[in-house]
């Protein structure tokens, strides 16, 4: 039998480190605990953990510093936990190559949503899937269609582009400067409203309710994500 | 006759210098041409020489009442000149808001009706001159000598000195500033018209600058006085808001760690969840007091960018989900709204601070509305329920920090919500306002202004859409 994911985290209050522990031990994964960011890059060597959650105030190091050190390490996923004042911060941790944020405080359902969605992307079961699904939501990745109910919709270049990166972080949080340069390239990433105009078009083509959507989900003032549904996470299950 | 008649013409377009050459001049050919003996200098007729001894005193005395006349008629236009200078001046100044525009109006004006370069200087609460900070106006005097101002200011006398006049001005109350003005050339018969002029002039500058100071006064005793109420409100506020939580939370907290064996798992169960919602609860109130004393002290600047309302309406009502379970949200965004130059983050913090209060003065099940609507360079935004909408004459103070409905209700939040709404809309350049819908139901309306976003080089624009 495998052992369950190892998880790493990097949060210098003993309270929150507990209840995080004793959460995560719940359901079944592993935790090892760090107070400060030098002690956090020294157990990536030592512990080789699947995944980190690291916590923007650090008292020794800034989280963007050790978000750097982390991906200059390894390429594991990494969940930023932060606090409302630290918007700004949050995203440049995103770009710098954190995963996904949860701002404290959280509860622990949105903890494993996040961690569940993270690891999946690590299982490679995405990578692999020939057709993504979720709710009425089908892509056939190999085919380049995408099917809403079983009908098919047509969608251009651009919005496949968006929509194929979207999928490969699914239920993850992919920032708006990831999608401008993947999409258009580093000399667009100032330029916020393409994003705009063509999500818009993805929403428009793919959600019941544009306004109030189902799979294209905005996080505002970070970027988008796209919903996993329920039924899809339980099937797969915990990694 | 004739002869008079050319003289008073003399007399009335040339004055009274010319009209007594003229009636000189005039003499001889009277002489020679129409008394006795024509065509000789001399003169017979004793009838004669008094007739033109008569003519040339009553040519005189005519050219000098004619001269007098139009000086009385020059001094009179310049007057009515004084008196519209005096009247466009006060109409000017009782609309400038600050020391910067009354200088820039002084200088112009100064150079105006004198077409003299002049600057004005006002004085602190340090009783100095403050120089000024930059040119009020092209016109403005360009040297100054500062010393010698502050020197002259502190003798309370008006003073010339190298060309240069130095005015100190008095209100009521103070001395309030002064006004130097570069000396112009001015003829001597409209010195003393003048100088009642300009002090006429100071007099003016002096009660403007009094009037601002005394509205500075009153606008920071009113602040101090609101600030005071602020301070009480915010302490019955927050004894309220944040204690029920608190109290509820140590209550089950103790009831928790006293009743340990008793308890059945149902009621440890019930105490945790109370736990969680009362933490919830002062969580969400201590965010808004961050961020309402972020707001005030303008520590949060504006991340503006190009936004699509519908995401932020969207992301709004994601958050909102869990209160949400039984309302209808309708929402009526129409594809040709613009883009929108904002803060996302924040605009989403007013759609949920309004969605939030909707759901919590509205009964369960009644429906909410969202709609936008761009028209006339503005985006209009609404957030409309169907309860029992705004107190009547309340619709603006629901507004101001700490307002409540109702004193010490049951309803949790600080009254903070809306004040936010208001403090983030107008860094917006925006207005929200919040009106009863003739049918039922409040409605809180946000105007912004549009800006023309930038354009899209795409070759997908126009492709299969």
């Amino acid at each position: 039998m495998t052992l369950s994911p190892l998880i790493l985290l990097i949060e210098d209050d003993l309270q929150t480190r507990r209840f995080l522990k004793s959460s995560l031990h719940h359901r079944g994964w592993r935790t090892v605990g760090a107070d400060c960011g030098k002690t956090g890059l020294a157990l990536l060597h030592s512990e080789n953990p699947d995944l980190v959650i690291l916590d923007l105030g650090l008292p020794d190091m800034d989280g963007i510093t050790v978000t750097r050190r982390l991906r200059q390490l390894s390429d594991l996923p990494i969940l930023i936990l932060s606090a409302r004042n630290q918007e700004q911060n949050k995203i440049m941790a995103l770009d710098a190559g954190a995963d996904d944020y949860l701002t404290k405080p959280f509860g622990s359902g949105e903890l494993h949503a996040r961690l569940q969605a993270l690891l999946r992307r690590v299982s490679r079961s995405i990578h692999s899937l020939e057709v993504f699904e979720t709710g009425e939501l089908k892509v056939d990745l190999a085919r380049r269609k995408v099917f809403l109910s079983n009908h098919e919709v047509h969608i251009t270049p651009i919005e496949y582009r968006l929509l194929s990166i979207l999928i490969r972080h699914a239920g993850v949080v992919v920032t708006h400067r990831q999608l401008l340069q993947e999409v258009w390239g580093a000399e667009h990433i100032g330029d916020q409203h393409y994003l705009r105009i063509y999500m818009g078009h993805l929403r428009h083509k793919l959600e019941t309710n544009p306004a109030r959507p189902r799979y294209l989900l905005t996080e505002v003032g970070v970027g988008y994500r796209l919903a996993l549904d329920d039924q899809f996470m339980s099937q797969d299950g915990p990694i | 006759m004739t002869y008079l008649l050319g003289v008073f013409l003399v007399a009335s377009r040339y004055g009274r210098g010319a009209s007594i050459v003229a009636s000189l001049l005039s003499a001889p050919p009277f002489a020679f041409y129409f008394a006795r003996p024509i065509f000789s200098v001399a003169i017979q007729d004793l009838e004669n020489i008094i007739g033109l001894a008569v003519m040339i005193v009553v040519a005189n005395v005519t050219g000098s009442l004619l001269e007098k006349f139009k000086l009385q008629t020059e001094l009179a236009r310049q007057r009515e000149n004084h008196a519209n200078a005096l009247y466009r001046l006060s109409s000017d100044l009782s609309a400038a808001a600050d020391h910067d525009a009354v200088a820039r109006i002084a200088v112009e004006h100064i150079h105006a009706e004198f077409g003299a370069a002049s600057v004005l200087l006002s004085v602190g609460a340090d009783e100095r001159l403050h120089p000024p900070a930059a040119l009020a106006s092209p016109v403005s005097l360009k040297i100054i000598d500062f010393t010698e101002a502050q020197r002259i200011f502190t003798t309370r006398k008006i003073s010339q000195e190298n060309h240069i006049g130095y005015y100190p001005l008095k209100s009521s109350r103070a001395w309030q500033g002064m006004l130097i003005i570069e000396a112009s050339q001015t003829r001597s018969w409209q010195a003393s018209e003048r100088a009642a002029f300009l002090d006429t002039f100071c007099h003016l500058l002096a009660q403007t600058l009094e009037r601002l100071q005394l509205a500075a006064q009153a606008r920071e005793a009113t602040l101090q006085a609101e600030t005071e109420a602020l301070r009480n409100a915010l302490l019955t506020s927050i004894s309220h808001d944040l204690r029920t939580p608190l109290t509820r939370i140590i209550g089950a907290a103790n009831a928790l760690i006293e009743n340990d064996a008793e308890f059945s798992i149902a009621e440890r169960q019930e105490c945790n969840q109370l736990v969680l919602d009362e933490a919830q609860r002062m969580s969400e109130l201590t965010g808004k007091l961050l961020d309402m004393a972020r707001l005030s002290s303008g520590e949060i600047a504006l991340h503006r960018d190009w936004n699509a309302i519908e995401e932020i309406v969207g992301s709004a009502l994601n958050r909102l989900d869990k209160h949400l379970k039984d309302r209808p949200v309708r929402t009526l965004l129409p594809d040709s709204l613009p883009l929108l130059w904002i803060d996302a983050v924040l605009i989403e913090q007013v759609l949920v601070n309004l969605i939030e209060n909707a759901v919590k003065y509205t009964p369960s099940g009644s429906p909410i509305d969202i709609c936008g609507q761009a028209q006339d360079g503005f985006c209009r935004l609404t957030v409309a329920d169907y309860g029992d909408g705004v107190a009547k004459g309340q619709e603006s103070k629901i507004f101001d920090k700490f307002y409540r409905g109702v004193a010490e209700s049951d309803q949790s939040g600080v009254g903070l919500g809306l004040a936010l709404c208001k403090a983030i809309i107008e860094a917006h350049g925006g207005l929200i306002q919040a009106s009863n819908r003739a049918g039922k139901g409040a409605e809180f309306v946000m105007t912004l202004p549009l800006r023309e976003p930038p354009r899209v080089a795409d070759p997908e624009v126009g492709g299969s859409l």
